[in-house]
């Protein structure tokens, strides 16, 4: 190899390393950057740093707990630990600004009933902005961000229509304990007629179809023994909240898409429909009452209670 | 000069650099059309069609494995072979073996992507494929190394060029990467479950994961950058010294770096901090390859107005100056606080893939290509073209999704006025619906950029075949005369 030269010929100029390949290959061989070399120093020093601070080599069944601490309040004492994950966390959710500003609204829902709730302007607008974010976190998925449900699978909380109850309480307990909604299915137990009949008592109920004698005849099967709706949905099928039965007599379909469907003949086909097959497995509430707090509970009690008409 | 540039082709191998140059061509335009689809499912969801094998969940790692893999695998494969036989001036030990490399290889890409689509998946990011296919990968790669090895070993040159160091680190390390990794328990042909659990199998996975980046992404492609920028440029390499230099460094510290994707979880805080600190030395050695190769130019630098190969090399140097600063920054845990889990992951990946990886490929590709033929590009001004394409969209890319990430992070740690969280999940990805329909366009921009070198080099091959027919003709004509 010939290349010992260099390729300019300025004198000072740095050298090749006197290699070459593939013909024309070469390497000067020009120190390391002075700013280079400087800049990779400091990350040096700051990895070393870093390494005091925070909990870093391993050595043995232990490793280096760092200088840095976190403090934080558990059971009204003071606790002081080094620096981890699980101590930052802690640390942040005592002390943090914004846990603290959160902290104080709770405490003062826990401690306030829900009447005085309702008038205080200030907890109203908290109410708002948390069950807000409450309600899209953990109901809306099924309730829908609105809180418009779906038809035949999750009730609407827009309206004024409650299955279990509009009271403070009675959404309190259903959201504590989740609800089971549950029809039985009178398919093998009414003849396709009988069925017939009691589809057109219930939508007479609501004026959808006019009385006739087909309602006459399924009224005698809804509050008598043969079919034995009455039970749950009540003599006059205004429903019974205790049971989760709906109201029959006004115009809120849970169930049954009676609004959508176009034809007389559709709308009685979508109640018979429930009446033969029943509401089963789908009206299935979680219980809340483990992840989320007491207060979370009250202030979304609220909150659902203001979206629709509560009572 | 001892030695000629000017070899002729039956010197080295040029048939297997032929070969897995084009084959790099076709699976980076499936690939980055992949991707560009699967970008689109983010955007306008409907896209997904409910078809199985179409949906972004399959769809992502098809991507993916295209585009690294095929794309990238093929490329190393293609430029490797190319460079270890020129610059040890020796050939490859032998065809079959070479061709073994390629149809391996290559299928075992083809099966990888066909097996997803099928919902076939060990389900480890960029090591998705299944036992069998990653026993096939063991013995092409085995292979690989004893060719490239053995033209090592029987160079006619005193010394090793720094191109062949990062090729060969990018083997080895490949290997052993591949193999932990991928130990595991198989219950069927088409079914396996991770030798390690828990926390372990995370970093097992992060150590392959970010170790495939460094080497199959980093290391390698400056094996790449070694060769075909000073090449291109005609001049030497800026410092033999940063070289080694930035070289050991590079390969002793990414192995240690690969747990800060892990930040925040289950894993133990000090393997945080250590893969943190680590990530942060990692910074200059980076950049050594980035100033050894830009500062190749320096003296130069008229040649970025008139040479389209070299606006690819150098602009492929600054992403990837560019992402190795954003990767040290996004692996502090304070930072990575706020990027982890959004699309900034997604950015500083792609500034890496499309303005580092891609870029270098398609710049040396574009120096390679005619020299396999033999001929001339076929239009310079198509590379001009290609140039900007790419550019343009890497760049709507990458701001997009600092626009997504930085913004959905900010959002998801937003308090209002009484200290609650001041947005839900749902109103995140609400914002994110604009950004992603940005990006969609940069990628867009970008395979139309690869499309059209996609024409460009067809057009180079056939201009070659009737150039070559043309002499021929002349050749057959002289004879016949006398």
């Amino acid at each position: 190899m010939s290349d010992t030269t260099t390729t300019t010929s300025t004198p000072g100029a740095v050298q090749t390393t006197g290699h070459a390949w593939d013909g024309d290959l070469q390497e000067f061989n020009n120190p390391l950057p002075r700013w280079w070399l400087w800049s990779f120093y400091a990350t040096v020093v700051f990895a070393v740093f870093y390494w005091f601070a925070y909990p870093a080599w391993p050595f043995g069944k232990t490793w280096t707990k760092g200088f840095t601490t976190a403090t934080y309040t558990e059971g009204g004492q003071s606790h002081t630990m080094r620096w981890n994950t699980r101590s930052a966390l802690l640390e942040d959710l005592d002390s943090g600004s914004d846990a603290k500003r959160q902290r104080q609204y709770l405490d003062k829902i826990a401690q306030t009933d829900y009447a005085a709730i309702a008038k205080d302007p200030q907890m109203v607008a908290f109410v708002n902005q948390a069950g807000k974010r409450l309600f899209e976190t953990n109901c809306s998925a099924c309730h829908g961000r609105g809180g418009q449900g779906v038809v035949g699978l999750f009730p609407n909380l827009v309206d004024d229509d409650w299955l279990w109850g509009g009271s403070y309480q009675a959404i309190e307990t259903t959201l504590k304990h989740g609800r089971n909604g549950y029809m039985p299915a009178f398919g093998s137990v009414l003849n396709a007629t009988q069925i017939d009949d009691v589809a057109n008592y219930v939508l007479s109920l609501s004026g959808v179809v006019p009385s006739s004698e087909a309602s006459a005849r399924g009224q005698k099967i809804f509050t008598g023994a043969t079919g034995g709706c009455y039970m749950c949905h009540g003599d006059d099928g205004k429903g019974i909240k205790s049971m989760g039965a709906a109201n029959l007599t006004d115009k809120i379909w849970t169930i049954a898409n009676v609004p959508a469907a176009q034809s007389p003949a559709d709308k009685l086909a979508a109640v018979r429909a429930v009446i033969g097959n029943g509401v089963q497995n789908v009206r299935k509430m979680p219980a809340w009452g483990e992840r989320l707090s007491a207060a979370e509970i009250k202030l979304m009690a609220v909150y659902v209670h203001q979206l629709g008409g509560g009572q | 000069m001892a030695h000629s540039a000017a070899a002729p082709a039956e010197q080295y191998n040029y048939d297997i650099v032929r070969k897995f140059t084009i084959m790099a061509m076709v699976w980076g335009v499936l690939g980055m059309s992949a991707g560009l689809y699967a970008a689109s499912e983010l955007a306008w969801p409907f896209l997904n069609f409910d078809i199985p094998q179409i949906t972004f969940g399959r769809l992502r790692p098809v991507h993916t494995t295209l585009v690294i893999f095929g794309f990238g695998g093929c490329a190393l494969f293609a430029t490797s072979y190319y460079v270890v036989q020129r610059t040890c001036q020796a050939r490859l030990p032998s065809n079959v073996l070479a061709d073994f490399t390629f149809y391996g290889w290559n299928v075992g890409v083809l099966l990888g992507v066909l097996s997803y689509m099928a919902g076939f998946s060990q389900g480890k990011e960029y090591a998705e494929f299944e036992w069998p296919l990653d026993l096939a990968i063991v013995a092409v790669w085995v292979v690989y190394f004893y060719n490239f090895v053995s033209v090592i070993v029987r160079r006619s040159q005193p010394h090793i060029y720094v191109a062949n160091w990062f090729y060969l680190a990018f083997i080895l390390a490949t290997a052993i990467l591949h193999i932990f990794n991928n130990i595991s328990v198989p219950v069927s042909l088409t079914k396996s479950y991770s030798m390690y659990a828990g926390v372990q199998d995370a970093m097992t996975q992060w150590w392959y994961g970010h170790n495939a980046v460094g080497f199959f992404l980093t290391a390698a492609f400056l094996g790449m950058m070694y060769y075909f920028v000073p090449k291109q440029a005609g001049r030497p390499v800026y410092s033999y010294r940063l070289s080694i230099i930035h070289f050991w460094a590079l390969i002793f510290l990414y192995m240690w770096v690969g747990a800060h994707h892990l930040h925040w979880t289950a894993l133990p805080d000090w393997v945080s901090t250590l893969s943190a600190t680590f990530s942060v030395l990692l910074l200059l050695p980076s950049w050594g390859g980035m100033i050894n190769g830009i500062m190749t130019l320096s003296g130069a630098w008229d040649k970025l107005r008139s040479d389209p190969i070299m606006l690819f090399l150098i602009t492929s140097m600054s992403f990837y100056g560019m992402s190795t600063f954003e990767g040290p920054l996004m692996s502090l845990k304070s930072v990575n606080a706020l990027s982890h889990y959004t699309d900034w992951t997604i950015g500083h990946v792609h500034s890496g893939a499309l303005g580092w990886v891609a870029l270098v490929s398609f710049g040396s590709f574009y120096h390679l290509f005619p020299r396999l033929y033999d001929t001339r590009i076929h239009s310079t001004k198509l590379i001009y073209v290609h140039f900007w394409l790419a550019t343009v969209g890497i760049v709507l890319y990458i701001t997009s999704m600092w626009v997504a990430g930085i913004g959905q992070g900010l959002m998801l740690r937003g308090f209002d006025d009484y200290g609650n969280l001041a947005y839900s999940f749902i109103e995140t990805v609400e914002f994110l619906h604009k950004p992603y329909v940005w990006r969609a366009i940069g990628g867009a921009f970008f395979v139309a950029g690869i499309l059209l070198m996609a024409y460009n080099l067809v057009m180079t091959a056939l201009d070659a075949r009737r150039e070559r027919s043309k002499l021929e003709a002349k050749l057959a004509a002289k004879l016949a005369r006398t």
